[in-house]
């Protein structure tokens, strides 16, 4: 399936009318999404995540700026492009009183797509819903609806899959079942746009992520390059105490101090400075344990770009 | 199957396999009847046995509930459940929705009307005419469309089901003994017998009465008959203006 881009121009929302004080949710935000990639948008509660995807769902008219699918602006014209879309809400709900095997069917008829009983079996099989294929919504755990949801989402075999927060409040068994699922998205080549809060998510799942803070969009590319562009080492935390002037000349070290009865290093070569502080110990008679080594991550490049820790 | 179809089918499954929604739907109408009947069987309004006089506004009180507190207070909680954003989201025209939503209403309030006039025959004797089921069967069904449709005002203002099913009360309850359903309008001072002439439940009564009684439509029904129809548009037309797919923020 070839997939289609999605490119979002100077998009702004306004909120509020007569009375009230205008809530700017989204400001001046573009960036590109590549036909058959999984993007993550990246930020904390109330970033205007949420928001932006109501833009590209036709839910949410944009104040200022355009959407392009494919080449095809449909700020204007949204309904024309839902038969593309696959959507998942952020709060998925759905007829509590239709069973699971008769929302599939259902979801899909309303895109006018009519599975036969082997192709509802499938998408059964596939979410791993065979067993509940027959129970009401209400009586599903957290990982079934969502699994669900993500069934609905795609019943229509849609081009597009936007999904807001899909892994929510889910445990890492469910949520790895998810981003499985997600992943098989995308080998399929359908262009998958998600948002998250979770850091880890955003680097285990998507190729390109756009971090969105306070209506504003502050960074895209790869994790990987936004991590690389920190220069930053990993962060080494162990309960030595050792004179910091002693610390400092060994091998890959960018800066040391104590946090409480921590201290902490960053280096840029962990291997080496740990064999270094190792032996510094051991000509100090002391041991080194309780150490713990952390790689940068996305949540130093939002500290770095807000200046602000990262709160999901 | 069309979209339409898709979706008044699922709506009639969502109403009929609600345990709490099928009692209101269909339990409570009988009920109102069977109470009725019980403590008021032997007596005569207008020399008019009281199961005769009563039945037409046991039905005009039923579609008044139906519209004003079940239907909704539905609609309401599917905006708060956030089922209607999920359909927002879908190709779906927001006409198949309403029309889907207003057929099942009308199906299930009409369904409700023949249940109460069947439990009345079977439990208090009732013989209704021919002629007149068939001369009421229309006034029955405008009297639904005006009924949820002043229903969809309420569920368009109300930000909570809560708030909705209380509106929905006050609307209801204070028509009940103001509109000849029960019991007779004579009975209060005039110049609340004038007021009440002007309420919906009071024309739907008299309309479907009328009908049920004589077996045919009256003449003089005609200034109910465009109330009711008023009441209808009106209805219509605030609650498409009134109408949100998502609570306020």
């Amino acid at each position: 399936m070839p997939g289609i881009g999605i490119k979002i121009e100077g998009v702004s929302v306004v909120y509020g009318g007569w009375g009230t004080k205008p809530v700017k949710a989204l400001q001046d935000v573009s960036f590109e999404v590549e036909p058959g990639e999984i993007f993550g948008l990246l930020g904390p509660n109330g970033a205007g995540k949420t928001t932006l995807l109501s833009v590209l769902e036709g839910l949410q008219a944009p104040s200022a700026g355009k959407v392009l699918f494919g080449g095809e602006d449909i700020s204007r014209q949204a309904e024309s492009a839902r038969p593309r879309l696959g959507i998942q809400l952020q709060h998925t709900a759905l007829f509590e009183d239709l069973r699971v095997r008769e929302l599939i069917e259902f979801y899909a008829g309303l895109y006018n797509v009519f599975l036969t009983t082997a192709q509802i079996q499938e998408l059964l099989e596939r979410f791993d819903l065979v067993e509940k294929a027959n129970t009401y919504p209400r009586r599903l755990s957290g990982g079934q609806r969502q699994r669900l949801a993500l069934a609905v989402a795609v019943a229509n075999d849609p081009d597009i899959v936007l999904l807001d927060e899909p892994t929510g409040a889910l445990d890492p068994q469910a949520r790895r079942m998810i981003w499985a699922l997600i992943r098989s998205l995308y080998e399929e080549g359908r262009t998958v746009l998600l948002t998250t809060h979770s850091m880890d998510e955003a680097e285990a799942l998507c190729r390109r992520v756009a971090i969105i803070h306070r209506g504003q969009l502050i960074a895209v590319n790869t994790p990987a390059r936004l991590i690389a562009e920190l220069n930053a080492g990993a962060m080494i935390k162990t309960d030595l105490d050792l004179p910091l002037d002693t610390i400092q000349p060994l091998p890959g070290v960018i800066q040391a101090r104590y946090t409480g009865q921590h201290l902490e290093l960053e280096s840029h070569e962990p291997g080496e400075t740990l064999v270094a502080l190792g032996n510094l110990a051991r000509r100090q008679g002391l041991r080194l344990g309780d150490v713990s080594i952390r790689q940068p991550n996305l949540e130093d490049v939002f500290l770095q770009l807000t200046g602000q820790a990262f709160e999901a | 199957m069309p979209r339409f179809w898709i979706l008044t089918k699922a709506m009639f499954l969502v109403h009929v396999r609600n345990r709490i929604t099928l009692f209101w739907n269909m339990l409570f109408p009988v009920f109102l009847l069977v109470v009725y009947g019980l403590f008021f069987s032997s007596s005569e309004v207008e020399g008019i046995d009281y199961m005769n006089w009563v039945l037409p506004g046991v039905i005009a009180l039923n579609i008044l509930a139906f519209g004003l507190m079940s239907s909704s207070s539905m609609l309401v909680n599917m905006r708060e459940t956030g089922v209607l954003r999920r359909l927002q989201a879908t190709p779906v025209p927001a006409l198949h929705l309403v029309s889907a939503y207003g057929l099942v209403n009308v199906a299930i309030a009409a369904l409700q009307s023949a249940a109460i006039i069947l439990s009345a025959a079977l439990f208090f004797d009732y013989t209704p005419t021919a002629a007149g089921l068939l001369r009421a069967a229309p006034m029955i069904i405008l009297a639904i469309f005006a009924s949820v449709a002043l229903g969809q005002i309420v569920s368009g203002v109300a930000p909570k089901a809560g708030v909705a099913l209380a509106l929905g009360q006050i609307l209801y309850f204070s028509q009940m003994f103001l509109s000849d359903m029960v019991l007779p309008i004579d009975q209060l001072p005039g110049w609340l017998q004038r007021l009440a002439g002007y309420l919906p439940g009071y024309a739907i009564t008299q309309l479907v009465r009328s009908p049920l009684l004589s077996g045919e439509w009256s003449a003089a029904l005609g200034p109910q008959f465009l109330l009711v129809a008023g009441y209808t548009v009106a209805g219509g037309v605030l609650a498409a203006l009134f109408f949100r797919w998502a609570p306020r923020h």
